[in-house]
């Protein structure tokens, strides 16, 4: 009896001992290339720390200068108004955009799978390749986009040159709104908007068709079966991309870093919170406010997720009640 | 075994002896027996790649003692390798470099000063030797950080056919320039031709337009300075914000939407030519390298046939109470890092570049093949680079001026990439922005989160 206990005891610690051994190289990695530098970046956000000598502990300062920046609109602040604007604009229409055209592509029509194939294409294209075609289409002097824009009798703009807003302040009707750098760049990210519209197209695959068939008989046209049906099922879909959209945003990073000659231009129109961290943590050696810029980031990020989750109770509807 | 599996099998095996096979196409060089190796980064590519190889090539067979090794990378991210190497304890013996990053990272402790690698006399005769503006380039609290090896002038090309043409000459002041550029028509449709009509009454070209970039130029040729006597950062010096509302009145003429606009367009030429040599402007501020592209566009011409447009040089024209002879110039310079294997070799190799101490015909031979302004008169005197300049007269206007007092470089203070992003972007924002402050404001609001900087800078410097 007791042999027996001692080795399925054994055969127990040895499985055990197997498992830890298989996700060693995970756990190690995860460790040393995530927990660590997760830890360190925010002891370092209460530190002065260049690099070239060690960390020196000095409080709260990089977080009061943060918030100072902020009430100036100078630096950290002009940046969290640039990364808002963009992640905003971009994921509001990212989402209008996802969501017609999976409409319109889980129409039966003769080519379907090509129309898909070419709204999904512009998504595989690398972030840098995408960045200097974008960059050339709207070039202001020479770009296809302006020329045609000319063609018609509309105004040019000067894309990622331009330091103007075209979205704020809301003046359109004095004929001095202008699309600028931030606005060149969220379209740019409307352009790349395949990933979300798979999902959208995989979630409309999923909404049962007795449903659409039960609001024709009580007489209810495209538009209702829209608003009731369509949109209502694919709100958990939506609130997801939503989710990841605004995460994606305030990241961006690589397109904004070759559009803007690495340096936010023009103006710092285009200083987004990831270029301010590149450029204190690489340029000015100020790794210390860079972290503590990462960690409002993080701080940001999360309770902006805090308040989608919260808010998608009003608005999220699952097949068969909450998950 | 299917042939589906022997086919996978042969993949993986031509790919496994792929990855392993040795590669023989670019093994270095070793170290000659009794030599110390001297490494040395730099971020030269193409031609300027095949120019640096030489010049280490003909520097190792000048030596017994040292061999240089060069390694080039990509120039954007050498500052964050070095210093890693730094931090790390292994850094290369000596960097190239053209940013104004001197005096940040000597007060940082990265860099040597000369003077510990040099004697006091070899020091003093060092200054001597160099032009102004490369001890400029280098000095940091009075001790040279580093060896300039070529400089880098801004000057004004002109097209003077262009100018011929509507009864121009090269400007001699600011109002010259201002009334070159409203002389020069936006196009070529006569004067009484419609709007909309032809090529549509588009403009096509300016006369001159300022570059928010060289505010730099601008205001040291308007009387002003970037520090006071104590070496505090004054951007708003009364000539500085007279400089930028010089600059920001083009674009109030013009509208800041069209001058951003015709900018953009220069970059999307073809093969990013010359803006003058297309006929975009009469005027253009540019460096000494363009002296090439003007030297065989006109040769191009020659050989079509065609008419040779005829380009000039001048000096930047100084407002009234202004600087003559004056401008913003930066430049390539060696720098030693500091915990380095072999910094005595390194300052030989530097010495041999840069033409000090006995080198100076090396120098030349180097600077005319790259096509680099010198940092020492006793360089440019030289026979080979006299007659590189009698083939590029043009280059000789640069060479004259990088010998000016007031030839002058972004300040060299801790934080001057800060700065240098600081100036730049206000004057992005006077002269790009629909309705921006006035000049004086973006200035001194520039001058004050400058300020605010260089006080965190020294409040970490002086913490031990």
């Amino acid at each position: 009896m007791n042999t027996g206990a001692s080795s399925t005891r054994r055969r127990h610690s040895g499985r055990i001992v197997t498992a830890l051994l298989f996700i060693a190289p995970w756990a190690l990695g995860f460790l040393l290339l995530v927990l660590y530098p997760f830890a360190a970046s925010l002891y370092w956000s209460f530190c002065e720390y260049d690099l070239l000598s060690p960390p020196r502990f000095v409080g709260g300062a990089n977080y009061r200068r943060l918030a100072h920046e902020l009430l100036n609109g100078e630096g950290f602040g002009r940046a969290v108004w640039n990364t808002a604007y963009y992640a905003v604009a971009s994921v509001v229409l990212s989402v209008l955009a996802g969501v017609g055209l999976a409409v319109m592509l889980s129409w039966k029509v003769r080519g379907q799978a090509i129309y898909r194939a070419i709204f999904f294409l512009p998504s595989v294209v690398p972030t840098v390749a995408a960045a200097v075609l974008w960059m050339w289409l709207l070039d202001p002097g020479g770009g296809l986009v302006n020329h045609w824009l000319t063609a018609v009798g509309l105004p040019a703009p000067n894309w990622f040159k331009g330091v103007q807003e075209a979205l704020w302040p809301p003046d359109w009707w004095s004929g001095r709104a202008a699309f600028g750098s931030k606005d060149a760049l969220v379209l740019m990210s409307v352009w790349g908007v395949g990933n979300f519209m798979i999902i959208y197209l995989a979630a409309l695959g999923d909404i049962p068709k007795s449903l659409y068939e039960a609001a024709a008989l009580d007489g209810a046209g495209n538009l209702r079966r829209f608003w009731h049906i369509t949109l209502p099922n694919l709100s958990p879909v939506i609130f997801f991309n939503i989710v990841m959209g605004v995460i994606q945003a305030v990241q961006a990073f690589t397109q904004v870093y070759l559009v803007s000659e690495g340096r936010g231009a023009p103006a710092e129109s285009t200083l987004m919170l990831s270029l301010h961290i590149f450029l204190a943590a690489f340029q000015n050696l100020e790794m210390g406010y860079a972290s503590a810029i990462a960690w409002m980031l993080f701080v940001v990020l999360l309770a902006a997720t805090a308040a989608l989750f919260h808010s998608s109770r009003y608005w999220v509807h699952y097949q068969g009640g909450s998950p | 075994m299917n042939v589906r599996n022997a086919a996978t099998a042969l993949v993986v095996l031509l790919a496994t002896a792929l990855l392993f096979w040795p590669d023989s196409g670019d093994q270095e060089e070793a170290v000659p027996a009794g030599r110390k190796e001297v490494i040395f980064w730099h971020f030269w590519g193409g031609d300027d790649r095949r120019v640096v190889q030489d010049i280490v090539a003909r520097f190792n067979r000048s030596q017994n003692e040292h061999f240089v090794r060069a390694i080039a990378m990509p120039g954007n991210n050498l500052d964050l390798k070095l210093f890693l190497a730094v931090t790390g304890g292994r850094p290369p013996d000596v960097i190239n470099q053209d940013d104004p990053i001197v005096a940040d990272w000597a007060a940082r402790g990265a860099l040597m000063p000369l003077e510990e690698i040099a004697t006091q006399q070899e020091c003093e005769r060092l200054r001597e030797w160099l032009f102004p503006a490369a001890v400029d380039l280098c000095e940091h609290q009075g001790r040279l950080y580093g060896l300039c090896n070529g400089l880098d002038i801004r000057a004004l090309y002109y097209n003077n056919t262009m100018l011929k043409k509507y009864g121009l000459t090269p400007p001699r002041s600011i109002a010259d320039l201002d009334r070159i550029a409203e002389k020069i028509p936006a196009n070529d449709l006569p004067a009484n031709a419609r709007p909309g009509g032809g090529n549509g009454g588009k403009r096509i070209r300016f006369g001159y337009l300022p570059d928010a970039r060289r505010l730099w130029a601008w205001a040291i040729v308007f009387g002003g300075r970037w520090t006071d006597d104590h070496g505090n950062v004054v951007l708003d010096d009364e000539a500085n914000i007279r400089a930028l509302q010089w600059m920001t009145s083009y674009s109030r003429k013009y509208g800041p939407r069209t001058v951003t606009a015709f900018r953009q367009g220069d970059q999307s030429l073809p093969g990013k030519s010359f803006p003058l040599l297309a006929g975009r402007y009469a005027i253009v501020m540019d460096g000494q390298w363009r002296t090439r592209d003007i030297a065989a566009a006109q040769k191009r011409q020659q050989a079509q046939g065609q008419p040779v447009t005829e380009y000039g040089v001048c000096p930047l024209p100084p407002p009234p109470g202004g600087r003559a002879l004056a401008g913003w110039v930066n430049g390539n310079f060696f720098l030693l890092p500091r915990g380095a294997a072999n910094s005595q070799g390194a300052w030989e190799f530097m010495k041999f570049w840069s033409g000090f101490d006995g080198h100076e015909a090396d120098a030349a031979q180097t600077c005319a093949e790259g096509g680099w302004i010198p940092v020492s008169k006793a360089v440019v005197d030289q026979p080979r680079f006299q007659a590189f300049l009698r083939e590029q007269p043009l280059f000789r206007e640069f060479v004259a001026l990088a010998a000016e007092p007031f030839q002058k470089p972004t300040p060299i203070v801790p934080g001057a990439p800060f700065l240098y992003r600081e100036v730049v972007s206000t004057a992005e924002s006077a002269m790009y922005e629909d309705d921006p402050p006035a000049a004086r404001v973006l200035l001194q609001r520039a001058s004050e989160n400058v300020a605010r900087h260089l006080k965190r800078f020294n409040r970490r410097a002086a913490t031990p």
